[in-house]
């Protein structure tokens, strides 16, 4: 769980109040990602179970008269923060797209057209990306919108990876010897009737 | 009015069994101030449409106006007065003329013009000034990087007092910061008031402008609503 | 609200401060890539260069005339003898002016038939002071005194310091002199007055011809008028007009190819330009203005390198022009020449780019952005232009080659046409090759392909080769046809013939048995001494019923010998012109001219290879006989023994055999130390020499333009090739990669070669035909002895140099090449 991590970080800095690492939280990673207080406390309380981070009661109370919590990382919490930012996320076995599930199902159901499915998809993320762009355009370059800046080129790569993805599945389709799902097989697709099947076998892989 | 008007426009290209079809009846409006995106896979017809409506090749049917002006009227002498005063254009790559210097290639379609040299240079030394390239303005394009050239193209394309900017693949060749410096560049002249067709199959090169044109096969196939405000994409709201 | 609408009063084209915008890019651009452009800009300097230096050679090679008459308009010769020569002389003076006279001597040359000139010359005369030069010793002064050139120092056998016998006086040597105009013409000088009796005197004047028409007081009789001035110089006009013409239409060709390819490589930065709103005429004017400056700096550079070669090798010219080139003379240069033909190298190169300027101007900007060539223009239609071209062209050199206007037209529209013949012929060469292995086919594709440059490129070559063939043709039809009047000279450069009199016409000393023997064993030493085989014995005839002639001056006495003469009667005497000695047609005689005595006919005298019916047989006689003449195929030389009687007609004309002398022929020219070796046995014994005297036509002049039309072809060749080939770089680095090998590449640089130099080498050898039959009117016959070896040389030689060439260079492929692609 990165906030786990995001908190170990912030922390990493020098000793810091629980709402002040929210706040924090929220300036590094641009506002993209909101996070409650009640998962920042309880976050820390993991940490602090863990021993990677240590917490002491502050000299001033709180307005409401709870203690006021002071928390500062645990050599453990360096070594367990260096671990962690070294390891790369797991990447191997693929997310469950819904977008990619949906295009699937278009594909074998009859009397739907695919391409337009594709496009009202494209378009929806198209617009997104004009929505995040717009965001980048407006936004000046100074410093402290530079975790905010690299979070909506997280955004727009992943939306434009997705816009790549539907155009090249849209060639793919394009290529297809003639729609199997609605055309009867004439002579010149019987001769390589085979091969549509493997095909959507390598798309269902991907 | 529109500063680009294409109406029911057509090209084809080669006779017979070689014949292609690379616009089939486009309509297209860019208003003043509009950057629109053509998007579309190769083949789909983009860079024809780019080409037309910048004066280069006339199309096979329909109708193009430039700021009202209607461009199948003209003579080859008149388009390239168009082209002079009221067209920019940005290429994918080779868009600047070895053998002038950054400051002379922004001042080249104003001389062509009957600007004189000073007035010329100081003109294209304006554009480069805020595009941030003064302390280039006497180097040559290969003295510059790709991203600085792009950018001299930009101010190239909008020096003068010219109102419709085309760009095919304007940043093809770059890395995304320097693409995205030139999109920036780009969106900057639209905020001013000209119009703009940025031609690409590049969605984040498209996500720059007001609207997308999705092209295929010849065809406008669809095009994005207007950007909603920025603010529905953030849950909580951008605190102050 | 946007600048369409808004019409500014601006001119369509931008007015100056575009053209300056422009041509300041396109002087840029020459200034990066002039290296791109070096072959181009050193192959038209090198051209600019050559018509300088041959402006030069033509202007100074037309000075024979000067070297005879100076600084005078009028040379008139008056017979020494005359009566009233003195005052003849002041009458003269009296209607000219300034004038110069000098007075001749002959002085005969022990051994040799031809005399010496002896003159009494003033150094510091009013016109023919630049004739004379001193090149040792001094002028002679005393009435004992005399100067001599080098030349004659050798016939006479004297040096400075040593008595020379002329005529009836000796003179002590002083000093060697020379004529700087004409180092051919040997003399004696003698001080002013000393050459008295005269044989003959000049008078040099400056007149004009008015002058002289109305100047009477000389009598008719002997006197002899000689003009210079405006024919010369007419010529030396048209000789540096035909000069400049050719020189600059290969300029031209050149600079098209070179510009075509240019035009190609900018194709795409032309087409950016006009997206930016440069029109037509804007593209047409970065090509000129790169034309324009190609022009401009190879016109100084050629001008420098051709005054500069001139200069350096001035003196070389010397032993081949005959006459000094002296500091001051070679800048005596026809200025207005040099200056014209530099404006035309500019003139040529900027009209040179117009022509590819046109083309790309005409590319759709698209396609040029794109850098597609622009589409090859329907051959038929080029051809037809071409065919016209080509044909009135001809017709113009045909019927009014005389005129020098209608010359430079000529030689314009048929090369022109040529030009627009070659697509037709590289179309037709593709269409054969196209069965042929994928590197030849993809090699002459491409010739097609780039059809403007190969086509630039092929005229070059045809125009290269033409010349070439031109002379080889016109050289060897000259000397085929020499007619009658023997142009060819009085002997071959290999014989020699020694007479027993002083020369072949002269009277012949009876001469002892004994007399003869020795006669004979000094003949047979000259054949050793010049290194030929044998000695034919030459007999004349003589008319035993004639009287022995006495002694005249030094001319011995003894029998005349018959000969065929012009008879004709003057008042109550007859004058007696001789034109032909003839010979008896012994078998030894007749074999030696490839005859023999079956193959005459009968009914004929005497049998030559000149046409002399109608002469008379001068026989000392009062009955004319007037002999029928067999003429036989041989070139003819005046002083040749070709001219034969028959024994059977020595018998009809009662006339007996006696001998003359002999003939001597050696394999080789014969050289001046052999002949003067000659010369001093002769003169030992009493006899008399004769050899060759003039130059004529020989074979050489063929071989040495052949050859360098050849090596200029494949300059040409080279500069095209390597422009086409670098233009396919990409297509090579495709074939590279597909796994061609180097083979491959040499193949496809070889077929180019080889395809551009067979195409050439028979376009040119065809106009060169077709241009020789048009000089001479179309007769066919003067075709017939066309020199196959030369034409073989270039028909098969060239393409397979120029394919070897290819072939070997293309292993290593340039850097430069790797390259060009980059932009």
């Amino acid at each position: 769980m990165s906030v786990r991590h995001a908190l170990l970080a912030l922390l990493s800095d020098g000793p810091k109040f629980g709402l002040q690492l929210r706040q924090d939280f929220e300036a590094r990673t641009g506002e993209v990602w909101p996070l409650n207080v009640g998962q920042v406390y309880t976050t820390l309380q993991r940490l602090e179970r863990d021993g990677l981070v240590a917490g002491e009661d502050a000299d001033d109370d709180l307005a409401d008269g709870g203690p006021r919590k002071h928390f500062h990382i645990t050599p453990a919490g360096e070594v367990e923060l260096g671990h962690w930012l070294r390891t790369p996320p797991d990447l191997s076995s693929p997310p469950r797209d819904e977008l990619v599930i949906k295009v699937l199902v278009a594909v074998q159901v009859a009397g739907v057209d695919v391409h337009e499915v594709i496009q009202v998809h494209r378009r929806y993320v198209v617009e997104l990306m004009q929505q995040w762009t717009r965001l980048k355009a407006d936004a000046t370059t100074a410093d402290e919108d530079l975790g905010f800046a690299l979070a909506v080129d997280a955004e727009l790569f992943r939306l434009d990876s997705v816009v790549r993805w539907l155009d090249a599945a849209e060639g793919r389709l394009r290529r297809r010897p003639v729609d199997v799902a609605a055309a009867p097989a004439t002579p010149r697709t019987a001769a390589p009737l085979p091969m549509p099947a493997p095909r959507r076998r390598t798309g269902l892989r991907r | 009015m529109s500063m680009l008007e294409m109406r029911q426009v057509t090209k084809r290209y080669g006779h017979g069994p070689t014949e292609v079809n690379a616009l089939r009846g486009v309509d297209l409006c860019v208003d003043p101030g509009e950057l629109v995106a053509v998007m579309g896979p190769s083949g789909s017809g983009k860079s024809s449409l780019l080409t037309i409506a910048g004066s280069l090749e006339a199309p096979t049917s329909g109708e193009v106006f430039v700021g009202g002006a209607d461009l199948l009227a003209m003579s080859r002498n008149e388009t390239a007065r168009l082209r002079r005063r009221s067209i920019g254009y940005v290429f994918q790559d080779f868009n600047l003329l070895a053998g002038l210097t950054a400051a002379e290639n922004v001042a080249l379609p104003l001389e062509l013009d009957g600007t004189s040299v000073k007035v010329a240079r100081r003109a294209a030394m304006l554009a480069l000034g805020e595009l941030g390239l003064d302390d280039k303005a006497s180097r040559f394009p290969d003295q510059l990087s790709g991203g600085e050239r792009q950018r001299v193209a930009v101010a190239r394309a909008v020096v003068g007092d010219r109102r419709l900017l085309l760009a095919d693949e304007p940043s093809g060749a770059l890395d995304s910061e320097n693409g995205e410096a030139v999109m920036r560049l780009v969106r900057a002249a639209c905020s001013r008031g000209v119009a703009g067709v940025v031609v690409t199959h590049d969605a984040q090169l498209a996500s720059w402008a007001d609207r997308v044109i999705f092209l295929r096969d010849g065809r406008v196939a669809d095009s994005t609503a207007a950007v909603p405000g920025p603010e529905s994409l953030l849950t909580g709201g951008r605190p102050s | 609200m946007n600048g369409a609408t808004t019409a500014l009063p601006r001119s369509a084209n931008g007015g100056r401060a575009a053209r300056r915008a422009l041509v300041r890019w396109s002087v840029r651009l020459f200034r990066r890539e002039w290296r791109q452009q070096l072959l181009v800009l050193s192959l038209l300097t090198l051209a600019v260069a050559a018509t300088i230096v041959g402006i030069a050679i033509g202007a100074n090679a037309t000075t024979t005339v000067q070297a005879e008459l100076g600084s005078a308009s009028h040379l008139l010769t008056i017979d020494g003898h005359a009566s009233k020569l003195s005052e003849d002389l002041d009458a003269a003076r009296a209607a000219f002016g300034t004038i110069e006279v000098i007075s001749h001597q002959d002085v005969v040359v022990p051994g040799s038939v031809a005399p010496l000139d002896l003159r009494d010359q003033d150094p510091h005369g009013a016109f023919k002071h630049a004739t004379l030069r001193l090149v040792s010793g001094r002028y002679p002064t005393g009435p004992d005194e005399a100067a001599v050139t080098d030349g004659a120092a050798t016939a006479l056998d004297v040096q400075v310091g040593v008595a020379v016998r002329t005529g009836d006086r000796t003179r002590q040597v002083v000093g060697v002199v020379e004529n700087p105009l004409n180092l051919s013409d040997e003399f004696v000088l003698v001080p002013t007055g000393q050459a008295t009796p005269a044989a003959h005197v000049s008078v040099l004047a400056h007149i004009t011809d008015e002058q002289l028409t109305s100047f009477h007081t000389i009598d008719g009789t002997g006197l002899s008028v000689q003009s210079g001035g405006d024919v010369t110089s007419s010529q030396a006009a048209a000789i540096m007009l035909a000069i400049s013409t050719v020189g600059m239409l290969f300029i031209g060709l050149l600079a098209v190819s070179g510009f075509t390819v240019m035009a190609q490589r900018r194709l795409r930065a032309l087409g950016m330009l006009e997206s930016i709103g440069a029109t037509d005429r804007h593209v047409r004017l970065v090509m000129l203005a790169n034309g324009a400056v190609v022009g401009l700096v190879s016109a100084i550079a050629g001008a420098a390198l051709g005054l500069t070669a001139w200069l350096g090798f001035a003196p070389h010219l010397e032993r081949i022009l005959r006459h000094r080139v002296e500091h001051v003379n070679r800048f005596d240069l026809p200025w207005w020449a040099l200056v014209a033909t530099m404006a035309l190298a500019f003139l040529t190169a900027v009209v040179a780019a117009w022509w590819p300027a046109r083309s790309v101007s005409r590319v759709p900007v698209v396609a040029a952005l794109s850098g597609r060539p622009p589409d090859p223009q329907p051959a038929h239609r080029s051809a037809a232009v071409g065919a016209l071209l080509a044909g009135g062209g001809y017709l113009l050199l045909f019927f009014w080659r005389s005129t020098a206007p209608m010359l430079v037209a000529g030689i314009l529209a048929t090369t022109i046409g040529m030009l627009f013949l070659a697509p037709v012929a590289i179309r037709a060469l593709a269409a054969i090759g196209g069965r042929a292995p994928v590197s030849i086919r993809l090699a002459l594709r491409d010739l097609v392909r780039y059809q403007a440059r190969s086509g630039a490129a092929l005229g070059a070559i045809t125009l290269a080769i033409g010349i070439a063939a031109t002379i080889a043709v016109a050289d060897s039809s000259m000397q085929a046809t020499a007619d009658a009047a023997a142009p060819n000279g009085n002997l071959r450069d290999t014989e020699l013939v020694v007479y027993l009199g002083r020369e072949s016409t002269a009277p012949i000393p009876d001469a002892s048995a004994t007399a003869l023997a020795t006669a004979q064993a000094s003949a047979q030493q000259i054949v050793t001494a010049v290194g030929a085989a044998s000695a034919i014995t030459l007999q004349a005839a003589i008319n035993p019923d004639a009287a022995t002639l006495p002694p005249l001056g030094n001319q011995p006495g003894g029998r005349m010998p018959a000969s065929l003469a012009k008879v004709k009667s003057i008042g109550n005497g007859t004058s007696v012109q001789i034109v032909s000695a003839i010979y008896v047609a012994t078998p030894e005689l007749l074999a030696s001219a490839g005859l023999t005595a079956d193959g005459l006919d009968p009914a004929a005298d005497i049998v030559s290879p000149r046409d002399l019916n109608g002469l008379q047989l001068e026989l000392g006689r009062r009955d004319p006989t007037v002999p029928k003449v067999q003429v036989y195929d041989l070139a003819a030389y005046t002083s040749e023994p070709t001219t034969m009687i028959s024994t059977a007609s020595m018998q009809r004309l009662n006339l007996q055999p006696i001998t003359a002398g002999w003939l001597i022929r050696s394999d080789s020219a014969l050289t001046s130390a052999q002949i003067s070796a000659a010369r001093r046995i002769a003169a030992d014994a009493g006899l008399t020499i004769e050899t060759r005297t003039t130059t004529g036509p020989n074979g050489a002049l063929g071989t040495d333009s052949t050859t360098i039309g050849a090596l200029i072809a494949l300059a040409v060749l080279a500069m095209t090739v390597g422009l086409i080939r670098s233009e396919t770089a990409g297509d090579l680095r495709t074939l590279t990669a597909a796994g061609a090998s180097t083979r491959t590449r040499r193949w496809l640089v070889g077929a180019t070669a080889g395809a551009l130099g067979l195409l050439g080498a028979v376009l040119g050898i065809l106009g060169a035909h077709l241009a020789v039959l048009a000089w001479n009117h179309g007769r066919l016959g003067s075709l017939a002895h066309t020199p196959i070896a030369n034409l073989l040389m270039l028909i098969v030689g060239l393409p397979l140099v120029a394919m070897t060439a290819g072939w070997v260079l293309a292993g290593r492929q340039p850097p430069t090449i790797a390259r060009a692609a980059l932009t």
